[in-house]
Parts: C-alpha cells; structure tokens; sequence
C-alpha cells in the first residue's frame, strides 16, 4: 500500500466498475469500496442508451440525443461524443467477456419477463430479442419453464408473445435435480437455479430434458437460468440442445445481470484494481471544495487518499439518496441534490408513470464534478444513476448513462 | 342468469352489517340475494381499526353505545372466536393527562357492566413494557383485537351455506318503485357492463355511508355525517394489549395490536358526503398519528412504517357537531315505511363493526315482521364457519409468531388443497400464502380478482407490500381462470392499490422500495407498455 491512489472509486455498480475498469487499463491505481450488490441483479442482460423520448420509442438512439433538454446526463457528456463512447463501451464490456449483439446506429427490441418488447441497444449474446416492436423473427415458439419455478411469468409470457403474431407452444419441463418445489419461494429464485446447474450433469440432464420434450422446433425460448459466473454453460446448453435455443429475462434476481456484475468485478480486479467489496463509505473529508480523504466502515480511523474520487452510489435503492422524513439527501458529501422539499411533491398515485423521484438526484457542473453549497468540488466526480436531469424509467436511457458518464469521467481523469 | 329473478330479501352492501343480514335471513330460511359494488368490505369494514370493544371507550360518553358493545362482545367471544385475538386493552394515564379523569372512567365503565381493574403504574409497565414509562396509571379492560375481513367473510360463507347468492362488484343503481313501496333494486354488474332487475318485497339498505344516496332513489332523505379516520400500520406488532388513552375520546389515540403488526389510529374529521369515495391520507393526518402515536409507546420511533388508510365511520347525523365524536354511535334501524310512507324499505346503519350482529337481528327481525314471516333469530348462538368447535381462538401471536392460513381460515382452513407439493408452494413468503390457498380464496371465497384475493389471504400485504409476490400471484391467477389480458390488468390495479397506502409515508426504506418496485415492473418488464397495448383496443 505504498503507492498513492488515483481514483477512489465509491460504488461498485455498472458504472464505477465501468469507470475502473478504464482507468485500471491505463495503469493507474484505483480502489473501489462497495457495499452491497448492485442494481444490476436487475438487469435482464441488455443495455439501453435511449429508449424513448415524450413517451415515443426510438429507432436511432443517436439522432434523438441531440433533442434532449440541457440537464440531461448526455448533454454534459457531450452529444457528438455519445457516438465514440457507445462504440468504446460495447469494446469494454467485450474484453471483459461479455460479448453482446446489438449497434449504437440502430435500436433493437429485448423481450421483458413479461414478454412485451422494449427497445435495448445492446443484448447479451444467447437472449432471445428481435428487429422491430411488433413482431418476432420467428413463427412458432416453443416456451419452457421449470416446473416449480415460479419467478418466470409464463402466462403472460406466452399471451404477450402470441400478440406479436407468433404461435407459442407452452411446455412444463421437470429435471429431478433441479426442480423441487420447496415451501419456500426463494429456494427456487433464478441465481440458485443458476448456482446449482453449473456445468456437469445437472446442466447435461436440462438439455436432455429439453431435447425430449420438443422435437422439429423452429426456436426454443427457456427463462435465463444458466451461467451466473460466465457465459459458458450458456454456449454449452446451446450446443447440448438440438433447436436454437434462446434465453428469456426472468424477475430478479436476474442471472444475466449478475453474471455482467461478477464479470466485470473479475476483470477489474484481473487489471490491478481493488475491490473493497461489503464495505461502506461513511464519511468525507472536504477542505475548501476539495476532498482530502474518505473512511470507510471497515477502516474508520485511516483516511482512504487518492487523487481523484468518483462517486458511483447509485439512486434511492442503492442508497446512493437517503430520503427521510424532512428531505432527500446525498448521505456521504451532503451534495446539492434536486429534488422538491415538500414531501407531497416527491411522488404521485398511480404507480407507474413519470414519478418525481425517478427525477432525484445530485447536481453536477458542465464536467460532471459533484456540486456543494453552490460550488464544484475539483476532485469529485459523479457518474451513473445518481445523477438528476432524467427519468431513466420512462426514457429508458439508464444503462447508457452509467456506461457513457463512466467513461467520459475516466477520459476526464486520464487527461488531467 | 335469468331477466329476472325473486327473492324474499334483497340486501344492499357487502360490508359486515350487509353480510350479516344476508347470514340472518339465510338463517331464518329466506330466500336472500346480496348486492355489493366492490368486494367484501370495501367501505368502512375493510378500514377500522379493528379493535373488539369491551365498551369502555364510549361510557364516559355514549352508554348506550357502551352497553351495546358489552352485550355483543360477549356473544362475539362464543361464535366467531377464530377471529378474535383476546388480548385485554388498558386505558392509560400519560404525564399530560389528568390523572382524575381514571375515576370518572371507572364509575362509568361500572354503570355499564364493564369489569375494570385499576393498575400501578410498574405493573402496568410489567403487563405491557411497550408503554411509555411516565406512565401515571392504568385500567385493564376486556378489549380485544378482531379480525374484520374473516369476520365478515364467515358469514358471507355461511349465508352462501344457508342458499344466499351474493354478488361482488355488482353496483345497485336504482329501486324499483311502484306505488309507494319498493318492490326491488336495479344493478350493474362492474365488470360486463350489463344491468339488470332483481325484484324481493324487502329491500335492506346497509349501504353504510352510501346508503343515503340508496334512500334518494325513493325520493327519501337520511342526514348521513361522513367522518373520515386515518390510521398507520407498523410492521411490527410492538404492543400486546389495545391501549387507550384515558382521557375523553380524541385523535389519534388507540394502537390495537393485529397478528404481526400493530395500528395506530384515528384521527375524525367531518368530510363531504361526494369525497367519500376518493379518501386521501394527508401529511398532516400522518405527522399527528406519529407523534401521538411515540408519546403512548416510544419505541414506535424506531419502528417502521407499512401502511397508512382512511376510512368513513356510517354516522347518521343528529346534531350540530363539528368533529362528528359526540355523535351517537348506536345503532339505526329505519323502517322506512314508517318513517317516510314507504314500504318494502329498511336502513340498517350507524353502529360499529362488533355489533354488527345485533344490527342484523333488529334488521332482520322488521323484514320478517313485514313478511309475515315467524322464525326466530338464531345467530347469537350458533357458531360462525371456523369457529365451529368453540376453542379455535386465534392463536396467540406471540406464540406462533407468524400469519397462517390456521389463524386466516379457522377450522375451515382444512379444505386447503395441499395434497401435492405444488400445492404447498409458497407464493407470497411474507404471509406465507401457498398455491393452495390462493385456489381455496377463488374456489370457496370466490375471489374475482387480484385485490379480492389480497384481502381473502393477507398475499402482498406483509413487508414487501407485493413488491416480490404480486408477479406471481397474477400469474397464478391468469392459470386458474385462463383470462391472462385481465390478470395483466388487475396487476397493475393491485400495484396501484399497495401503492396508495405506501405514498402518504413514502420516505426512509419505503421510498427506497417503492423505487425498486417501480424499477421492475415499469423498467425491466415493462407493465405499462403491456396494459397499454390492450386499451388499444387489442384483444
Ligand atoms: C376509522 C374507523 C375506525 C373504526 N374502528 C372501529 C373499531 O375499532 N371497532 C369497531 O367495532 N368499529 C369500528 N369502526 C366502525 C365500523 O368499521 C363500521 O361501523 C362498520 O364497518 C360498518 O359496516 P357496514 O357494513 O354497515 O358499512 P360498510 O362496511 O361501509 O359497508 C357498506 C357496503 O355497501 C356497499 N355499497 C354502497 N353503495 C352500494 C351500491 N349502490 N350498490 C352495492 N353496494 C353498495 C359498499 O361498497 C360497502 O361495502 C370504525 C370505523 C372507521 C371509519
Ligand atoms: C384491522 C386492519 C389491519 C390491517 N393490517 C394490514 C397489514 O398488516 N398489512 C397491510 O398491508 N395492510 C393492512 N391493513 C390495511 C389495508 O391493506 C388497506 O390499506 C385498508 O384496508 C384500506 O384500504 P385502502 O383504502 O388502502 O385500499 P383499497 O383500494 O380500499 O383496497 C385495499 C383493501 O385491502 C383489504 N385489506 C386490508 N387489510 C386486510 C387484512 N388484514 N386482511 C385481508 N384484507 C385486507 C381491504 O379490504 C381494503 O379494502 C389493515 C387494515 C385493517 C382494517
């Protein structure tokens, strides 16, 4: 521990390892403390960069981006270098092994564990996805689920599938090993489906299943339940299977989202970098709109220094925002953060929709430096889903900015 | 279903009242038809605070209300015990309060028959070590805490037992008036679109607070005082014994422990009759309920949120009193015939949730007087489904510590399916809902839809308020009745329905999962896109 940090790196979600993950190539020293998972256990192995603007789908991502008001993310990144950094993020996620379909130019169409389409940018290779909103580039699918697996809505897969013009054909499969039902739901959750398969028998007796219960299949969709480390047993199922076999998101906990998360943490780690994982960041140290030093849980009486801080903590579930009963709040620097005062204003009935609070987050100047008391902080900057200026629900924009604002923040730092 | 069909009795409402004279007509062998808009307690019985009365809140101030609670109370003990949690109550003495007021509260809780036993402060702190420890003094009473969804459910299953046909979601819209008598009720049925005549020489208007807009279709008017009360749910059962304040009854001053949580209540504010059907929890309503709610128990500071509600007590109207509290909570029985010269009519309103039996019975009672009908009323007796062998009390909570479907069903809970292992799934691990019971609420508790099955089986109603289990649920429900497009629908209704008691106290860990449950169903699956794409008129 005797060289000096570069970055310190807080959160350790899709953007922050993004970010690490840049900076560590270039050689640097960069630490990151995380706490807990991240949100990418959400995430049902797709990537978006913009989605949808005033309640519309967009087609070319790219050209959209120009309309997008002044607070958005993107603006800060600049909008003629969205283009370059999307191309230089799908290149990231390739040399960490996350090998994806899908262009900048142009959106696709994911299907959701509900099986509606909605416009993606990138796909993890294996999901199953299509060219357009309406329709599916197959005729006849043959849908699986696993007996007693009750975290893949398969009704309402096979109904939203059927109303894109496709006829699906619905089929219980039952491995011996894999499937038994338990008192308790959570045994049966997609990540320890995923945990238990691995990558011997269990997995051969799944493809062995599969290729018994169906024969002459035009496709064969099954809930993502394999490869929570990497995507091999993914490619091995493919190869064990005699149809195309293509994979559908599930409710979280999504195993494609958490195999990007581990991948990513394997590949930052496998740079040089440190991963302070399970330890929190609970306090700062700020001199004249500088940061001297941050202590974590762990080590609360050794400031952790570095050049550069990143502050990556994600929004109101990863408790990047801290709301109490008097206001919303950026626990670790008290930043300045946009959001109403009136606890009235921060939400509306109707659950779904534009909520306020998808809007929260915290302030940033032109070069995304975190803003206190009305002034940046030089060596803070903040990056991913923390950030205000958008609702990354109705614009579905909320990957692309963690990947975009990461990279354009480590260039930031690079240069300096 | 025939154009048009006859019964002795036709009964508006569905609450507790409705579905008690619906069990009492049954009973007594009538033909009987219940009509109710929503679900099974939509109105004021699915929004108390669920709190079996000994009486002693109303003795100061409302004897008669007092001795009506004494008497049902016992009854209630007898036959619907598996809804009934004994817990004991104590009115108690805060350092604000004036100690005095426990003599005047003794003597009338003598004059009512209600037993009282004065406590020390430390032994009321040893009985219940949740109070607060200025504690001044204390009285035990038998108040207990009720179930009012399974008590209301009970006899809705009984009346069915007895030939009752009742109808969920089914609006009445009219009375059929001929000659100055009501000879029936005109109703649309919610979900088709289509309405229809059913014809009965008696109608039972318990309406509750709608019922004066029931009267007005036969040009008759009853002065109804709609007071609204907002109560908080803690997720955690903090206190053992219903506590009171000691003091002339106010706001915000009962915290009623429920199975696993506890709820803190009420405040009373006089509302506009066309506002009861779009009840909203104001802040100032929840900031009054929680400091009032940490002076009686302060560890209710560190406990967390679930729920907040507002309901509308039925109060008819006397006097002029601007907080609707000195407003008689007695009973009402109007023959409208009468009253108002108009025959084949009753209103059966005012009360309360516990005695809703006795309300039945004098309801009842006039209609087979008017029917010429001699049987007498058997209901004071005979034991609710569940509570059949007498001894089922719920279980103790503090002794099983969990919801079951044992404490939800009573006795009855045996027709559960759980032969096979899927069956004995869980779908909802908060309050331990199985695939079994969520087919025995559609089966047997005929629920329609996904709100109807929350309140049948508790599912989504725990800490994760349906985050995790709503999903499932709906899938589940799209199997068992093959209409996925409307199972689609209902789970945006059900996330809606959470979401309207979460909102008032959305902050802390509840904005944080509110978050993440928007970030599921709207981001990665995408819901809305999907209910929208059907109200474009796809199939
Ligand atoms: C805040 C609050 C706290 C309370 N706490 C307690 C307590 O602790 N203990 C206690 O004993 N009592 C309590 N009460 C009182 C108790 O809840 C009510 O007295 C009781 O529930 C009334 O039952 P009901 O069936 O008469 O009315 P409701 O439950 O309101 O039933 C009326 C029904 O009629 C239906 N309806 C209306 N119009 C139509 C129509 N046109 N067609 C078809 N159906 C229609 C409604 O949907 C409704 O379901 C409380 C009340 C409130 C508001
Ligand atoms: C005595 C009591 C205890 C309660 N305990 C809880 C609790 O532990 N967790 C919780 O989330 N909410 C609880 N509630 C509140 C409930 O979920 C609704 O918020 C409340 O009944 C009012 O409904 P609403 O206006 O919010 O929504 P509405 O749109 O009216 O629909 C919600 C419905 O949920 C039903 N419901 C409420 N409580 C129960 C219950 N205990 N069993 C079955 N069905 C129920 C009601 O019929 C209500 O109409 C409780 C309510 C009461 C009266």
């Amino acid at each position: 521990m005797t060289t000096p940090l570069n970055t310190l790196i807080i959160g350790g979600g899709l953007s922050g390892l993004t970010c690490g993950i840049a900076l560590a190539k270039t050689g640097r020293r960069v630490a990151i403390v995380s706490s807990s998972t991240s949100s990418l256990q959400l995430n049902g192995g797709a990537m978006e960069l913009l989605g949808s603007v005033d309640g519309k789908e967009v087609t070319h991502p790219l050209e959209a981006i120009v309309s997008l008001p002044p607070e958005h993310p993107y603006q800060k990144v600049g909008v003629d270098r969205c283009g370059t950094l999307a191309v230089e993020a799908k290149q990231l996620l390739a040399d960490t092994g996350i090998y994806t379909t899908g262009t900048v130019e142009q959106n696709h169409w994911r299907i959701t564990p509900l099986g509606v389409t909605k416009p993606a940018w990138l796909s993890l290779r294996g999901m199953a996805t299509s060219d357009a909103p309406d329709r599916l580039p197959w005729k006849h699918v043959t849908l699986l689920n696993l007996q007693g697996f009750v975290d893949f809505p398969i009704q309402f897969v096979a109904h939203n599938l059927s109303q894109l013009g496709c006829e699906v054909t619905v089929r219980d499969i039952f491995v011996e090993s894999l499937c038994q039902p338990r008192r308790n739901a959570s045994e049966m959750r997609a990540a320890n489906l995923a945990r238990t398969l691995g990558t011997g028998s269990k997995l051969r007796q799944l493809a062995e299943a599969i290729n018994q219960s169906t024969t002459n299949n035009e496709v064969v969709l099954l809930p993502a339940i394999a490869g929570l480390e990497d995507d091999y047993p993914v490619t091995l199922l493919r190869r064990l299977v005699n149809a195309p076999l293509h994979f559908l998101a599930t409710m979280p906990p999504s195993v494609p989202g958490t195999r990007m998360a581990m991948m990513l943490r394997h590949y930052f780690k496998m740079l040089g970098g440190t991963y302070l994982a399970g330890d929190t960041a609970c306090r700062a140290e700020v001199a004249e709109n500088h940061i001297t030093g941050i202590y974590t849980a762990k080590t609360p009486d050794k400031a952790q220094i570095a050049k550069h801080y990143v502050l990556a903590t994600g929004s109101l579930m990863s408790l990047g925002l801290v709301a109490t009963a008097e206001g919303i709040t950026e626990p670790l620097f008290e930043l300045d953060v946009d959001a109403p005062i009136e606890r009235e204003q921060w939400s509306h009935y109707g659950l779904l929709g534009d909520q306020p609070f998808m809007h929260f987050g915290v302030r940033t100047d032109a070069t995304l430096h975190g803003i206190k008391d009305g002034k940046s902080i030089d060596n803070l900057h903040v990056i991913g889903s923390i950030l205000a200026g958008h609702n990354p629900l109705t614009m579905s924009d909320s990957t692309g900015v963690d990947l975009l604002t990461a990279l354009a923040v480590a260039h930031e730092i690079i240069e300096k | 279903m025939a154009k048009d069909e006859t019964y002795d009795i036709i009964v508006i409402g569905g609450g507790v009242t409705g579905a008690g004279v619906a069990r009492d007509c049954a009973l007594r062998g009538l033909r009987v038809l219940l009509l109710e808009q929503g679900d099974y307690n939509h109105g004021a019985s699915g929004r108390n605070h669920g709190l079996m009365h000994s009486g002693a809140r109303y003795a100061v101030t409302d004897p008669e209300s007092a001795r009506e609670c004494v008497e049902e109370n016992a009854i209630l003990r007898r036959i619907a015990s598996h809804c009934i949690e004994p817990t004991d109550g104590l009115f108690v003495t805060l350092s604000e309060d004036d100690l005095s007021y426990q003599q005047t509260f003794v003597k009338a809780c003598h004059a009512s028959g209600i037993k009282t036993e004065v406590l020390s402060p430390s032994l009321a702190l040893l009985l219940e070590p949740s109070l607060n420890p200025q504690v001044q003094g204390a009285v035990r009473v038998p108040d207990a805490s009720i179930d009012p969804f399974s008590l209301t459910l009970a006899n809705i299953v009984d009346a069915r037992l007895h030939g009752a046909v009742t109808l969920t979601h089914h609006t009445v819209t009219d009375l059929l008036v001929n000659n100055g008598r009501v000879e029936g009720v005109r109703a649309i049925n919610c979900r088709t679109g289509e309405s229809q005549e059913y014809h009965a020489p008696v109608t039972i208007n318990a309406a509750g607070i709608w019922g004066a807009s029931i009267v007005r279709h036969a040009g008759i008017d009853i002065q109804m005082f709609p007071a609204k009360g907002t109560m908080l749910i803690y997720s955690k059962r903090v206190n053992q014994m219903v506590l009171n304040r000691c003091r002339k009854p106010s706001n915000a001053d009962i915290l009623v422990p429920d199975g696993a949580v506890s709820v803190m209540g009420t405040t009373s504010d006089h509302i506009a009759l066309d506002t009861i059907d779009a009840l909203r929890v104001t802040d100032a309503e929840v900031r009054l309920l929680i400091s009032e709610g940490e002076r009686m128990v302060p560890s209710l500071s560190s406990t967390r949120l679930l729920r907040a509600f507002a309901g509308v007590r039925p109060l008819i109207a006397s006097d002029n009193d601007p907080e609707g509290r000195s407003i008689s909570r007695g009973i009402v029985c109007l023959d409208h015939a009468s009253r108002d010269g108009m025959e084949g009519l009753i209103t059966i309103t005012g009360g309360k949730l516990i005695t809703y039996r006795k309300m039945a019975e004098l309801a009842t009672d006039l209609a087979c007087s008017k029917l010429g009908v001699e049987v007498g009323c058997t209901t004071a007796t005979t034991p609710l489904p569940g509570s059949e062998n007498g001894k089922s009390a719920r279980t103790n909570y503090i002794a099983s510590r969990k919801n079951t479907a044992a404490n939800r069903h009573g006795s009855r809970s045996r027709q559960i399916p759980a032969e096979d292992t899927s069956d004995r799934t869980f779908v909802c691990e908060c309050e331990h809902v199985s695939v079994g019971e969520v087919k025995y609420a559609i089966d047997q508790l005929h629920a329609i839809d996904l709100v109807d099955l929350l309140r049948r089986t508790r599912m989504g109603m725990g800490m994760c308020q349906g985050k995790n289990c709503s999903c499932r649920i709906a899938n589940l429900m799209a199997r068992l009745t093959g209409d996925t497009a409307q199972a689609q629908q209902d789970l945006n209704t059900l996330l809606d329905e959470r979401w309207k008691g979460l909102k008032p106290i959305a902050w802390g860990q509840i904005l944080r999962d509110t978050q993440l449950t928007v970030a599921i169903y709207q981001g990665l699956c995408g819901l809305d896109k999907a209910i929208a794409g059907r109200k474009e008129g796809q199939p």
